[in-house]
């Protein structure tokens, strides 16, 4: 009897640890022109970080491009650090080219365009959004005494990831397209005596379907 | 006459509490270091030696939190902004050298001498603002004096940075990005504008060392109008 009663527990244990949160997610995507990528062309991913009240995550950006790479192993992604730190200051918040017409600006200016060329660069991708709690509710307390600790509630709330990715031809110096993505979702976490996440890994799908999504976008020829 | 068991269970129990306690009151001040990757930046060096002075308030700088409605934090900015600086005009300039005082030394002449002072650190955490960030203003009052010790210049530059907090990241790691940003803004306002700062660009004008020289300035003149605009 005994047992049984360990083995049941242990199984709800590890069934709340698989649990995860429901996540919705809708994609969108204007194309203007062709999107080739020929063998050697990379593409960089970086994070618009203009929004005076919210911040573009680093750790989205650096999922989106290891989701790429891992996607489509021909794609050759820059790390977005790689990249910045090479040519700091030139692509900072503030300093960074907001139009594609900028680009032909920054790129009047020879080490900058030597730099960039040496990259290889063909696409540059500028993801803006992020990714935030909407909604919560309910509430936990949690004791401690020498003897032990132990919490009792029910708390939820929603989180919502909204990005939007520009893609500027490097070589031509043009806009080709946006993609979209926003997830929505809702996380749980009932305590009793310890607390159980169940996390709606929203920005995880977010990555996802961005990733997946700017993968069908380039043609690698 | 207490079992030995019972014993070893007082001792432990005594022990939890003093950890909790311990605990508690650790949580009460956070310290951060402020360490970060100052990267190197594309630019044209002027064609200029240059001596740095950091005064020791500028290279010892510590922020303490004194606010009673603020949670106490003690913050090192000192050595954060003296590598990022090294880093950043030993790219502006031909040479650089860190100096104590005004004086040249004989055999090597510099034509300027540089120093700045930090003059106001603001900073926000996440139930501060709006939206679930952390914020570090920072102002720095920048000097820039002849070979003799003249002052040729001396302007305001303000940095801004900020990162969103995030699930498993600390507080402490939350603000030591935040300030990191704000440097490399530091360093970005810096390096790209200095040649734009009217009595800078001035002293420059007036100096006609070599055809070189003056080829190298206009050169860095046209990069700050072509790319930024100014």
């Amino acid at each position: 009897m005994e047992n049984k009663t360990m083995i049941f527990n242990a199984v709800f244990i590890a069934m709340l640890c698989f649990l995860s949160g429901c996540t919705s997610v809708t994609v969108d995507q204007v194309k203007h022109q062709k999107s080739e990528l020929s063998l050697g062309d990379s593409i960089v991913v970086i994070g618009r970080r203009t929004g005076s009240d919210y911040e573009t995550e680093a750790d989205l950006i650096s999922c989106i491009g290891s989701a790429l790479s891992q996607t489509n192993t021909a794609l050759n992604v820059i790390p977005e650090n790689d990249f910045v730190d090479r040519l700091y200051p030139w692509f900072e918040a503030r300093t960074a080219p907001i139009h594609v017409r900028d680009l032909n600006r920054l790129l009047s200016y020879e080490k900058i365009s030597k730099i960039i060329d040496d990259y290889q660069v063909q696409y540059i991708v500028w993801v803006d959004g992020n990714t935030e709690r909407t909604r919560s509710s309910g509430s936990i307390s949690c004791g401690l005494s020498p003897t032990g600790g132990a919490c009792f509630g029910f708390g939820t709330w929603d989180t919502k990831s909204e990005y939007e990715a520009t893609i500027w031809d490097y070589k031509s110096r043009q806009l080709v397209g946006k993609v979209s993505s926003v997830a929505d979702g809702t996380s749980y976490m009932p305590a009793i005596v310890i607390p159980i996440p169940i996390i709606a890994p929203v920005q995880r799908h977010a990555c996802k379907t961005m990733a997946n999504q700017l993968n069908e976008f380039f043609t690698i020829n | 006459m207490r079992s030995h068991t019972e014993i070893i269970v007082i001792k432990l129990k005594v022990l939890l509490v003093t950890l909790s306690m311990s605990l508690l009151l650790s949580s009460c001040t956070s310290t951060v270091d402020i360490s970060g990757h100052f990267p190197s930046p594309v630019i044209d060096r002027l064609p200029y030696s240059i001596g740095v002075i950091f005064n020791k308030e500028f290279s010892d700088y510590r922020y303490i939190e004194k606010g009673e409605k603020r949670k106490k934090w003690e913050i090192s900015v000192g050595d954060a902004q003296v590598e990022m600086l090294n880093v950043v005009l030993k790219a502006m300039f031909l040479n650089m050298e860190i100096k104590s005082n005004f004086q040249n030394t004989s055999g090597n002449t510099l034509d300027l001498f540089f120093q700045p002072n930090l003059e106001s650190f603001q900073y926000n955490v996440p139930y501060e603002t709006k939206g679930n960030m952390f914020e570090v203003w920072l102002k720095y009052n920048m000097k820039v004096y002849d070979s003799q010790g003249q002052i040729i210049a001396d302007w305001v530059l303000t940095a801004y940075g900020k990162t969103p907090s995030e699930f498993f990241q600390s507080e402490e790691a939350a603000l030591n990005d935040a300030m990191v940003i704000a440097l490399r803004d530091l360093g970005a306002g810096l390096s790209l504008k200095f040649t734009q700062v009217p009595e800078i660009n001035k002293w420059l004008k007036m100096q006609e060392k070599s055809s070189e020289s003056s080829i190298e300035i206009v050169k860095n003149n046209f990069v700050n109008q072509i790319v930024l605009g100014i």
